[in-house]
């Protein structure tokens, strides 16, 4: 079964909207609003997969990424929300998996979550 | 103030550059003190002897010859002196002005010996190192690099071999790098650095000259940009993705609303295009970088453009025509807003409908793509204007249809930055087909 999603992002109305999509598809999600949260959520429960939002206050997602692949390697595949102009390019820096270009489709969210979950089985 | 004897009366400096008087200074002296003197000289074997004789002093004793051979000797050394004196006067001045110009640089001015040692240095050097006093500048150019701890921007110590100075003096001409140095008072300092060997005409000595630039300023500015970028991207972008995203989902529960949600989401997507045309804009203008480059067929880039442009142009017959590859290595993201960016015009200004006609033709080299409407047409005499930023050609007209007059801006300055260029065919009432080439990538695996 799906190890779930966590979802880092510091605006609270996309936040509450992201859970919402992915709730809707089935999802079982978890939330943090910055990368300390995000690192306390990881070690309570291992997700399927991270959607990683990166201009955080607190600890942003270039430091969340790090200390988490420090401390957990790749146990769980992080996909960049991004608005930067080479999303692509943000999500190689930190060794992200995958990227979402800000603003997305809808479907995107959920195609980038299902693929995911699927390779990590 | 002395000047160079032949330019004695010329108005001051501007007539005469440095260069030339330098060169007045130091051939004609000699041989006019040489002239003078060999002139006075003959004119003395001449006439001394008559002269005496008709002073009635026949006498051709040991007094008479010493008496006159002393009077030529101190009439010919206070000659010798004068003009000896002149002329050292006229090099002091001139390597005054030197000094005070060198000195009076804003840039600090090195002056590296074969021995790589620093034997000169201008106030800026001084002032823009942090130093006490030129002296703690001349040491050893390698010493430099501990002294002042020389490091590349990545922050690895600079190599010996690789020093401005020690490249200059093996014959390169080194073109501007950059570099971190820690000034005398520990603040580190941005050094754009260029560097050349010195030709020395007179005693063979071998030279090179060391400029040292401060550009923290710039490199400050630069880190803001970075962080300004990403902050109006942020937070543009934020908002719009919870618009958008929301319509969406309303979209799917709510048919009643169905249509204005649409609409939204069409704003919404207006609304990011503006964005980001605006940051790409604010981006290119501050960003020499080329942008991230990859391998990809220019044709197929076309084809999606168009594809994604097709349900918001309904009105208009959109094709292309790709009769062969043309891979190309660029920043693809921009290159396919380039296109889109035409495609875009193209369907603006044709507000009756009609074909918009895509092409990609490549050939000797090149790939050129085309975007031909049978719109408006740009009128001949705002033509030459219209790649200018903010310039919109169809402004205070019946046919203005909005933009911010940025997209032709940026678009060829993208072209251009890839080594290609933009132009464009118009006719008022028949429409315009906009131009570019871009060089065709090597084949794979070259």
């Amino acid at each position: 079964m799906s190890r779930g999603v966590l979802v880092v992002e510091d605006d609270p109305d996309l936040l509450a909207l992201m859970e919402m999509i992915l709730q809707d598809a089935g999802h079982h999600v978890r939330t943090a609003p910055e990368g300390r949260a995000a690192l306390a959520r990881v070690a309570e429960e291992m997700p399927g997969v991270i959607l990683l939002d990166m201009r955080m206050p607190g600890m942003n997602g270039w430091e969340f990424a790090r200390e988490f692949r420090a401390r957990h390697g790749r146990a769980s595949p992080i996909v960049v929300v991004t608005a930067a102009e080479n999303a692509a390019a943000r999500a190689a820096e930190i060794g992200a998996e995958g990227w979402l270009a800000k603003p997305f489709d809808v479907g995107d969210v959920l195609s980038a979550v299902a693929h995911h979950l699927d390779r990590a089985g | 103030m002395h000047e160079a004897p032949p330019g004695a009366g010329e108005p001051p400096l501007r007539s005469t550059p440095a260069s030339e008087r330098l060169r007045r200074a130091l051939s004609w002296p000699p041989l006019r003190i040489t002239a003078i003197y060999a002139a006075c000289a003959i004119t003395w074997i001449v006439l001394s002897d008559r002269v005496a004789e008709a002073l009635g002093g026949s006498g051709h004793g040991l007094l008479y010859h010493t008496g006159k051979g002393t009077l030529f000797v101190a009439v010919t050394s206070a000659l010798l002196y004068v003009l000896v004196d002149r002329r050292e006067r006229t090099l002091l001045a001139l390597s005054d002005q030197v000094r005070a110009t060198i000195d009076g640089m804003a840039d600090a001015v090195l002056l590296v010996d074969e021995r790589r040692g620093v034997v000169d240095a201008n106030r800026a050097a001084v002032e823009l190192l942090g130093v006490g006093s030129r002296d703690d500048l001349l040491v050893s150019a390698d010493a430099w690099i501990d002294r002042f701890e020389l490091r590349t921007p990545a922050g690895a110590p600079v190599e010996h071999d690789r020093l401005a100075s020690a490249r200059a003096l093996g014959g390169e001409r080194v073109a501007a790098y950059e570099a971190i140095a820690r000034r005398g008072d520990g603040r580190d300092v941005f050094l754009s650095i260029t560097a050349s060997p010195v030709v020395v005409q007179v005693g063979r000595a071998r030279l090179a000259v060391t400029i040292l630039r401060d550009v923290s300023a710039a490199r400050r500015l630069e880190e803001l940009r970075d962080e300004f970028l990403s902050t109006a991207a942020h937070e543009l972008k934020t908002p719009l993705a919870v618009i958008k995203a929301y319509a969406q989902l309303l979209q799917k529960r709510e048919t009643v609303a169905g249509q204005g949600l649409v609409v939204i989401q069409r704003q919404v997507d207006r609304l990011n295009a503006l964005v980001q045309r605006l940051l790409d804009t604010t981006r290119l203008r501050l960003d020499a970088g080329g942008g991230h480059p990859e391998r990809f067929d220019l044709g197929a880039v076309v084809e999606e453009v168009v594809e994604r442009a097709r349900p918001s142009a309904p009105a208009h017959a959109l094709s292309v025509c790709c009769p062969s590859p043309a891979p190309i290595v660029a920043d693809r993201a921009r290159i396919a807003r380039v296109v889109s960016s035409l495609v875009e015009n193209a369907v603006r200004f044709s507000p009756a409908g009609g074909p918009v006609a895509a092409r990609v033709e490549a050939r000797d080299g090149q790939v050129v793509v085309s975007i031909a409407d049978r719109g408006l047409g740009i009128p001949p005499e705002r033509q030459a204007r219209i790649f200018e930023r903010f310039y919109r050609a169809h402004s205070g007209t019946p046919q203005d249809y909005g933009g911010l007059g940025l997209g032709l801006e940026l678009s060829r300055e993208i072209v251009v930055r890839h080594g290609g260029r933009m132009w464009f065919e118009s006719v008022p009432g028949a429409g315009s087909t906009f131009f570019f080439s871009l060089p065709l990538a090597a084949e794979a695996g070259a």
